[in-house]
């Protein structure tokens, strides 16, 4: 079996350098036969991936141990599901998986388009090669799935905190985001090679995009809920490197998503563009490579790895190949009309740009600063959550107002006096809302009050702008149907709303106490008071469980439990937290007992009021909503791009 | 105004705005942390993070007066020991001897007086044991 796989990798590779080569020397030389070669080379690829990709499944469900990659990931009590997760638990499944991801979707890609964008295909084939030779390398000449070993009894075993269903959805929601990023990059390196420059490639690509992002932004949020309900410390996010990882790409796919509509309708900022789809790419690798080299000092991997620094280079040379094209194709990239005012519907995109970079370029900076004080003081420091947040206001808080601006306002150009009556409407819902607040007693957290009041904002102009196509179409549905990608944007602004909110409630208005108990003592917060009942102990098949029992009074009665799992195999332990979510007051009640002891009957409780946290779980699937709806398939639109492509093909 | 103007203009002064606040808040605040190895924290003192494998005895209880007392060393294994009294939140669950931590704190007179502890989340990627 492992022969296979490894026979199947080889296989891989050397198809996908087939590509590679093939496809460029078809490309340069315009010989028809050999790119259709390559471009077969690149479909079958995905095939040989596929089989080595089934030969490691079928190991993982049959915990087959002579497997090092199954005796290190797995045992013989995980469940199927997560046998399979192992699959993305570890180091080389994980690259496994990014390969077939990649030729996968590279094949689909390039299929889809091969006859509408026949001249940009026979670039991208190459480009796809290029990148997926890499992985395919690392596959086969660094870290093997199939290194053999003689088979043991029983494996490692999986964490017991990674056995939850978030995360066997979570890893792979991020490799598909991760990889998607790769497509929209493939087709603009494409079109720079190609001179074909036009807002083809931007077309043939956005859905691409979109999906990457959708599934890089969803993957997050699993992982944020993973991290509240898990690994039990009350919080979500905590600006960790590996987690900046994948927000930094996420960043700047955002911008790019935004920027693509400025060049579509006015043929503006192409450069800025292709900056920004390589951007994204460069990120999604270089966020691998920070995951996987233990460069910096992260919760998630202090493990120095060999693959770093193939990673490292990856980037460097992908680096410099996208910044010498767009240098190369400056003069092919001006833009067709310009920036006609600073009061306009372009000038809020290229505001929300700035922003999303700054943000983007400001995390960067966060994860390089121990890097770069190492190399120039010699000794590293980390920056930690306070530098993090005080950007996340600094530039978020105007994003977010953006967004209720940027519909509303015309393109090309408005009159300060336009903008004021078009803004109407939302601003007097914005006062009401914020005065309203202050009289709530919002006013305690200043960012908080402004995160709140301007995403009202945000939700008045996103239902004017609702209410006012509606009225002019007849129906919400028929508003929707007829321009998906905008509706659905407004859905997703929606979502980013309900985040903003959470995410300010939380952290803004949270409240904690700590006390040590005993039976019959009591701990009061916000409304509630905990009094503990008792501390036991049981023992369950593979585990023994601890746990300290609560009774809850005042803004909820019942009872809560919280307290410790030590499992036998693997010999892990992992904290258990009571939870309750009570939907009449908007808040979480989170409870951690620490060291519970069942003979003292003695436990350390740390409880959590977190208001609002769970608009950001519910965000997340507004997020998928409003993305679903501008990937929608669109008769309408499809028809509009073959006669808007039709002219760029026959020239 | 000319036409191409608000462009460059508004980039301009974006990055420019950027760049100034990065320096103002990274120059002024001074909020970094050192964050060292066991081997490299002897000629430190004040408050830093030190990454390293925990090492027995582990003594004591975070929650007592006397705090909870551990060592830490390179994760390569190539240090003395750096004495570590920890006091605050239960250490999170996964913290025990051999494992991989952060612990920040204030250090004096040879001993880091820690007030957190982070362990390595077992979610992700480790090196193959040495042969």
């Amino acid at each position: 079996m492992a022969d296979l796989g490894r026979a199947a990798l080889v296989v891989s590779l050397g198809l996908v350098v087939y590509a590679f080569v093939a496809g460029f020397t078809a490309a340069l030389t315009n010989r028809r036969r050999l790119a259709v070669s390559a471009r077969n080379a690149l479909f079958s690829a995905f095939g040989s991936t596929a089989i080595a990709a089934t030969v490691l499944a079928v190991a993982l469900v049959r915990h087959d141990f002579s497997f090092a990659y199954v005796a290190a990931h797995t045992n013989r009590t995980l469940s199927t599901p997560y046998a399979l997760s192992a699959f993305w638990g570890g180091q080389e499944g994980s690259l496994l998986l990014w390969l077939l991801v990649l030729t996968g979707y590279g094949a689909l890609a390039v299929a889809l388009n091969r006859k509408l964008l026949r001249d940009l295909t026979v670039w991208v084939v190459p480009v796809l090669g290029g990148i997926a030779s890499f992985f395919a390398f690392v596959l086969v000449a660094v870290a093997s799935p199939f290194a053999t070993q003689t088979a043991t009894l029983d494996g490692a075993g999986l964490t017991p905190s990674l056995q939850n269903p978030y995360m066997v959805a979570h890893p792979p929601m991020l490799y598909l985001g991760y990889v998607g990023l790769a497509i929209p990059f493939a087709f603009a390196a494409g079109a720079m090679l190609s001179g074909r420059t036009d807002e083809r490639w931007i077309v043939a690509t956005r859905r691409w995009t979109l999906a990457a992002w959708m599934f890089l932004g969803f993957g997050q949020l699993l992982g944020a809920h993973w991290a509240y309900v898990e690994v039990g410390w009350g919080g979500y996010y905590a600006w960790d490197p590996v987690e900046n990882a994948a927000l930094m790409p996420w960043l700047a796919a955002t911008a790019f998503l935004h920027s693509v509509m400025i060049q579509e309708r006015k043929g503006m900022l192409k450069v800025w563009n292709m900056v920004l789809v390589a951007l994204a790419f460069e990120l999604s690798i270089f966020g691998t490579f920070l995951t996987r080299s233990g460069v910096v000092n992260s919760i998630h991997s202090f493990a120095k790895s060999p693959i770093g620094a193939w990673f490292l280079a990856f980037v460097v040379i992908s680096s410099l190949f996208s910044l010498g094209l767009i240098l190369w194709r400056l003069p092919l990239l001006k833009a067709r009309t310009r920036l006609e005012s600073a009061l306009s519907r372009e000038a809020a995109f290229l505001y929300n740009n700035l922003l999303l970079v700054a943000l983007c370029l400001t995390v960067l900076w966060g994860v390089l600063f121990p890097i770069v004080t190492q190399l120039v003081k010699g000794e590293t420091r980390t920056i930690g959550s306070p530098y993090y947040d005080f950007f996340l206001r600094a530039f978020g808080l105007p994003l977010l107002l953006l967004m209720g601006i940027g519909p509303l306002i015309a393109w090309r150009k408005t009159s300060a006096r336009t903008l004021v009556r078009t803004l109407a409407w939302p601003g007097v819902v914005t006062i009401v809302c914020g005065v309203a607040l202050v009289a709530l007693g919002a006013g305690s957290s200043r960012p908080g009050l402004i995160a709140y009041t301007f995403s009202a904002f945000v939700l008045a102009a996103i239902a004017l702008e609702l209410i006012r196509g509606t009225r002019a179409t007849g129906s919400l549905t028929t508003l929707i149907s007829r321009n998906r990608r905008r509706y659905g944007g407004y859905v997703v602004h929606a979502a980013i709303v309900l985040l903003a909110i959470g995410v300010a409630g939380s952290s803004a208005y949270g409240s904690s106490t700590e006390r040590r108990l005993t039976p019959g003592q009591s701990v009061s917060i916000g409304g509630y008071t905990l009094t503990l009942q008792d501390v036991r102990r049981r023992h369950v098949p593979n585990a023994t469980e601890t746990r300290a029992v609560l009774d809850v009074t005042g803004g909820w009665n019942g009872t809560i439990s919280s307290g410790d799992n030590q499992y036998v195999n693997p010999p892990e332990p992992s904290r258990e937290i009571g939870l309750k979510t009570n939907w009449l007051r908007g808040e979480d009640l989170y409870v951690i007992a620490d060291s519970a002891n069942p003979t003292t009957k003695v436990v350390f409780v740390k409880v959590l009021v977190k208001p609002l946290v769970n608009l950001i779980w519910i965000a997340g699937f507004v997020f998928l909503l409003g993305s679903a709806i501008a990937l929608w398939p669109d008769a309408r639109e499809q028809r509009r791009l073959v006669t808007r492509l039709a002219p760029a093909r026959a020239a | 105004m000319s036409t191409r103007s608000p462009a460059r203009l508004v980039v301009a002064l974006g990055v420019a705005a950027v760049l100034a606040v990065f320096l103002l808040y990274t120059a002024l605040r001074g909020s970094s942390t050192p964050t060292l190895t066991p081997s490299q924290v002897a000629n430190h003192s004040g408050k830093l993070a030190v990454v390293g494998v925990v090492v027995a005895p582990l003594r004591g209880d975070s929650h007592s007066p006397g705090g909870l007392r551990f060592g830490l060393k390179n994760i390569d294994g190539r240090s003395s020991v750096v004495s570590v009294v920890y006091h605050g939140e239960n250490p999170p669950p996964l913290f025990k001897v051999g494992r991989n931590v952060v612990v920040s704190g204030s250090y004096a007179h040879g001993r880091l007086a820690g007030d957190n502890v982070v362990t390595k989340c077992p979610s992700k990627y480790t090196s193959k044991p040495a042969a």
